[in-house]
């Protein structure tokens, strides 16, 4: 373009000058100023031939460029929908991420049970098939080394096919995150404030929840997100009533107190006889608004078949909600379960460390507010108040004795977490809390950590 | 078994939606969200390459990386018309945006959405607060915008995508 | 656990389905056992495989009394703790003999991911298998005291079910000693794990689980102190639930435990000086020419370097323990009452269990183990705190023997009054059409609640 309009000021400037020598060998008086006339005339008929010609080259190169544009847009948009269509190669089907934390728990009246944990690395690895099937997987390894003597475990923590067959609904088949909660399905690093998820969310909601089956959901454009399925369920014989030692002793291993930490099955060589049944909703039609309840109920097997035990119905509900005001961050979620027809477990079990409870609940309030921001980097103070009880009823124990023995950690708290997420961007999170226990005041701690996702 | 037996019928649906065709879902098409945004008026495709000062200006100006060169935009007699793509968390978002003649949202519409997660940015009322925004607009998740709990980053990527077209009309559809 | 329960559950499992199979399609009348388990029971009753020509396993294993040993005065072994055997009949053993019963489902020995062992037969675990566990006596000097291999196979072929032995084994087994061996091993072991006098599971407490039987207050309160983790907490180590929740609960998590007893004068070889000539000369703390140190020998060889396990024996199953006393490896209590004693008192009150040491106030605690274990503890009863501090391989530090001088028991008699009770209800033969005829089958030591029985 720019070297075009060169030669044409070339062109021109080679034609004044031309004029101007002609005007210097001119003869003098009337007869010059004739010329100069005609000159002018013949200079103002080049000028103007000059623009007509310069409009026409612009047409030209408008109708080229436009042309090329077309070309070179159609050509994209035939890559970009065979890449999404047939897929490119496999590399271009495939995604890959992966996430991961390192904490370090200090417990503030214990400081001898300090830990240091590469508490998860997780990689995700996803598959295109279509433009409507898309599989995706998690692999965990918790604790870092996984063997027989290593207190690791290698996890599948999601292995499902999703495939969306209209507008408004896709299905889902094979292992995968259960739609309760703020967290469960988001339970990346960088997506929850403190260094441990909170505990309404590991001992009352099982920490991370998945189960093998179909679900069906969708989204409606009026903002109402659900979430159907038919999936296994929970398994008692794997609960513990008479664990040889108290099951858990500080606030690391509080995930043992969890009566659904105990039996869920994680899909390994899961008991199915028993299928259970959720409904999630969640309503996002109010932006920055999150409101969300799901209900999940099954047969949850009985603790010993050796025995003459009734099955037991395990019901899980959930509500939940978030508000982002700007830079603001408020949440709260309740959670509560029932095992139904637990006393005649207990009554055959009177004075065991560990009875079956009848009920479970737990919930808690948060805040968070982002107090600094630089373009992606912003620091993130919290406040969190929580309440759990995991052993909130308990039916048929032995008259007089308490669910609880003497001297062992009380399975209910108040717990406040204070802290901040230090985000040096949206994928690395820096983190530091404080968490005191009002009852097991024990477990009161200090917790650094790093997350990352990607 | 008793109980479950009103269940049941998921997987059997589960089979049958597997025979659904093959091509993506196509919620809206290029020509019915023009048509929602401009209703009868006549759009004429305005073909844009951006120069590679353009780009820079877009970047610089947005803070969003140009993936393409080439800009996807209608004029109507009453503003534009731009269909763009974003990745959500692995896959392309397809979605259109409209502009009126002053370069202010007119409308932000999802075509097409492929990803299991995230599905909730083609809720109206998120969507709607794009509505009015124009160049200069801030158009920051967590200001401005507020973003959905669980689609972060569909909505992420949809508000960058969009405060780039925003950009875009700013650098080289304006000054014309 | 879980997965080490699991085989031999399996095992029993099959077994069943087999004896189901067998009954329904030959009859009845004829025996429900595989042909290897029917040699297997003329085997375990034969005393003509024996030196003495007067043992067999059933001699010492007696069916009425849970597969241990008779203990009265009129029983083959004279009222002795341990077993007599031997060409004459007159050489003593070492260890009380354990049930047999519920036996099968023991696991093989292993050490646990953090280090604890579990299983194996014997009380020491040295046999991996029961059939390797049934082969032993035949060749101890002090019991069936045959010579070697060959000296059993010379007396099998006597034997009128040889021929049969032969059939299903093989020639090469009537012919080479050590398979003749291995697979009467085999034949043995199988009968145990087939034959349901075994593993009945027949308990009233089982049929308390399943619905058909009612327990007294004394017996449920009982198990309640049988559980609790802060009184009696007998179920860490007698699992009073279901390990996989299919196998009813086995009241042994087969872990090994050191818990200190008293050496018991009454076995012939703690007595020195006195002690048969074929005892190991094991003791070189100049206190004791023979220790019985479990785990780490004298009898199993391969942990004699792990000196943190001397003096650990494993948990065995409470399943009919009011049947076999007495009770513990050496035999040391006779009755039940006076074991679970020992256990809430055996440090809050030493002097009822221990020798008195040199000074007036003294008292020497774990006698039974060389001081370098952690025995011979001494402990002066007048001094609160003297046994403080305690460094050594008993274990000192759970429920109920975390106790220490002046402390009060974690069980009163009356409470052990009440475990003893609930420990009788474990007794197999109970019959829920018939829950009067129950106090019959119970020994003396436990409490006549025929009237608490019905259902």
């Amino acid at each position: 373009m720019t070297h075009r309009l060169a030669s044409f000021a070339l062109v021109f400037s080679a034609l004044v000058g031309c004029a101007a020598r002609a005007d210097e060998s001119a003869p003098p008086a009337a007869s010059a100023e004739a010329r100069a006339q005609s000159l002018e005339r013949k200079i103002e008929t080049l000028s103007r031939e000059l623009d007509a010609l310069k409009n026409e080259l612009k047409q030209v190169e408008n109708q080229n460029e436009a042309l090329a544009a077309q070309q070179q847009q159609q050509a994209v948009l035939a890559q970009q929908q065979s890449a999404v269509q047939n897929g490119g190669g496999p590399w271009d089907r495939l995604s890959l991420w992966g996430y991961g934390e390192v904490n370090y728990y200090h417990p503030q009246h214990r400081p001898e049970d300090t830990q240091a944990d590469l508490a998860r690395a997780v990689f995700g690895i996803g598959y295109r098939f279509g433009e409507r099937t898309v599989f995706n997987s998690e692999y965990e390894v918790e604790h870092a080394v996984s063997s027989a003597d290593d207190p690791g475990e290698f996890e599948v923590e999601q292995f499902w096919v999703d495939h969306r067959f209209a507008g408004w609904g896709a299905v889902k088949a094979g292992l995968f995150l259960m739609p309760f909660g703020l967290l469960n399905e988001h339970h990346e690093p960088t997506n929850y404030y403190g260094v441990q998820r909170n505990f309404v969310e590991t001992l009352i909601i099982p920490s991370t929840w998945r189960e093998g089956g179909v679900g069906l959901h969708g989204d409606t454009v009026s903002g109402l997100g659900w979430d159907l399925g038919l999936t296994t369920g929970f398994d008692l014989s794997k609960y513990e009533l008479n664990p040889e030692t108290p099951l858990y002793g500080r606030a690391s291993e509080l995930k043992e107190a969890s009566p659904l930490q105990a039996t869920h099955q994680e899909l390994a060589l899961a008991n199915a006889q028993h299928l259970a049944q959720y409904l999630a909703l969640n309503y996002h039609g109010l932006p920055g608004f999150l409101f969300g309840a799901a209900v999940f109920t099954g047969n949850a097997g009985r603790v010993d078949r050796s025995a003459h035990l009734p099955d037991s119905r395990l019901t899980l509900w959930e509500a939940h909600a978030r508000w982002r005001p700007g830079r603001a961050d408020f949440a709260a979620v309740f959670a509560r379960g029932t095992l139904g027809d637990t006393a005649a477990t207990n009554a055959l079990n009177p004075g065991a460390s560990n009875p079956l409870p009848g009920s479970f609940f737990g919930y808690y309030l948060q805040g968070a507010y982002d107090v600094w921001r630089r373009d992606q980097t912003r620091l993130a103070p919290f406040l969190r108040w929580e309440r759990y009880n995991v052993g909130a009823s308990y039916a048929g124990l032995a008259a007089g004795f308490a669910a609880v023995p003497a001297g062992f950690p009380q399975p209910y708290d108040r717990v406040w977490t204070y802290g901040m997420n230090f985000y040096l961007n949206p994928h690395v999170v820096f983190k530091a809390d404080y968490q005191s226990f009002q009852n097991n005041a024990d477990f009161t701690r200090f917790d650094l950590g790093v997350g990352l996702n990607f | 078994m008793r109980g479950h037996g009103a269940w049941l019928w998921l997987p059997p649906l589960a089979a049958v939606a597997a025979y659904a065709p093959a091509q993506a879902v196509v919620y809206l098409t290029v020509e019915q969200a023009q048509k929602e945004m401009f209703g009868d008026e006549a759009l004429t495709s305005l073909p844009l390459v951006l120069s590679a000062a353009q780009i820079a200006a877009i970047e610089r100006d947005s803070g969003v990386k140009v993936a393409s060169p080439i800009v996807r935009v209608w004029k109507a007699p009453s503003g534009y018309f731009f269909a763009d793509a974003v990745i959500g968390k692995h896959d392309l978002i397809e979605y259109a945006v409209g502009l009126d003649a002053n370069g202010r949202v007119r409308g932000v519409e999802i075509l097409e959405y492929r990803e299991a997660y995230g599905g909730e940015v083609r809720n109206a009322a998120w969507r709607a607060q794009f509505d009015g925004k124009r160049h200069g607009d801030a158009l920051r998740l967590g200001e401005d915008i507020q973003g959905i709990s669980g689609a972060t980053l569909s909505c992420q990527h949809l508000t960058d995508g969009i405060r780039r077209l925003l950009a875009t009309y700013a650098v080289a559809i304006a000054p014309r | 656990m879980s997965s080490h329960l699991h085989s031999p559950s399996v095992a029993a499992l099959l077994a069943a389905l087999w004896l189901a199979a067998c009954s329904s399609g030959s009859g009845t009348g004829l025996s429900s056992l595989s042909p290897a388990a029917r040699l297997g029971e003329r085997l375990f009753e034969d005393t003509a495989l024996s030196a003495s020509g007067q043992q067999s396993c059933a001699t010492c294993h007696v069916a009425r009394f849970a597969f241990a040993e008779n203990p009265g005065l009129d029983g083959p072994d004279r009222g002795s703790p341990v077993p007599l055997g031997g060409p004459e009949m007159d050489r003593p053993g070492f260890r009380n003999t354990p049930s047999l019963k519920y036996v099968s489902y023991t696991p093989a020995f292993h050490f646990e991911a953090d280090g604890t062992p579990v299983g194996g037969f014997f009380r020491d675990g040295r046999a991996a298998s029961l059939a390797e566990q049934a082969q032993q006596p035949f060749l101890t000097s002090f019991e069936m005291a045959n010579a070697d291999a060959a000296a059993v196979l010379d007396k099998l072929k006597t034997r009128p079910y040889f021929a049969e032995f032969v059939a299903f084994y093989g020639a090469q087994a009537g012919r080479d000693p050590q398979i003749a061996l291995a697979r009467i091993g085999a034949a043995i072991a199988a009968y145990e794990l087939e034959d349901e006098d075994f593993h009945p599971f027949s308990s009233k407490y089982d049929y308390w689980r399943r619905g058909r039987a009612a327990l007294s207050a004394q017996e449920l309160e009982g198990l309640r102190l049988f559980n609790d983790p802060t009184k009696g907490n007998c179920a860490a180590c007698h699992p009073s639930t279901s390990a996989d929740g299919v196998t009813p609960p086995l009241f042994t998590d087969f872990t090994y435990d050191n818990l200190g007893l008293p050496r018991n004068a009454a076995i012939a070889a703690n007595r020195d000086e006195e002690a048969p000539e074929y005892t190991p000369a094991n003791g070189t703390d100049g206190v004791h020419r023979y220790y019985d140190l479990g785990l780490c020998g004298p009898f199993r060889t391969d942990l004699a370097q792990r000196s943190d396990l001397c003096g650990a024996f494993k948990v065995p199953s409470l399943r009919n323990a009011a049947l076999t006393a007495p009770y513990f490896h050496n035999g040391a209590f006779a009755t039940l009452a006076e074991a679970i004693r020992f256990y809430v008192r055996r440090d809050t009150d030493p002097a009822q269990w221990y020798p008195a040491a040199a000074h007036a106030s003294e008292i020497v605690k774990f006698d039974d183990l060389p001081a370098a274990f952690g025995g011979h503890f001494v402990v002066d009863l007048d001094v609160a705190g003297s046994d403080a501090g305690y460094r050594g391989n008993v274990n000192t530090v759970e429920v109920p023997y975390d106790r220490r001088l002046g402390d009060s028991p974690a069980l009163n008699d009356e409470e052990i009054a009440k475990v003893v009770a609930f420990v009788c209800t474990l007794t197999d033969g109970y019959d829920p059409d018939h829950p009067e005829d129950y106090a019959a089958l119970l020994p003396a030591q436990c409490p006549q609640s025929a009237a608490d029985s019905i259902p």
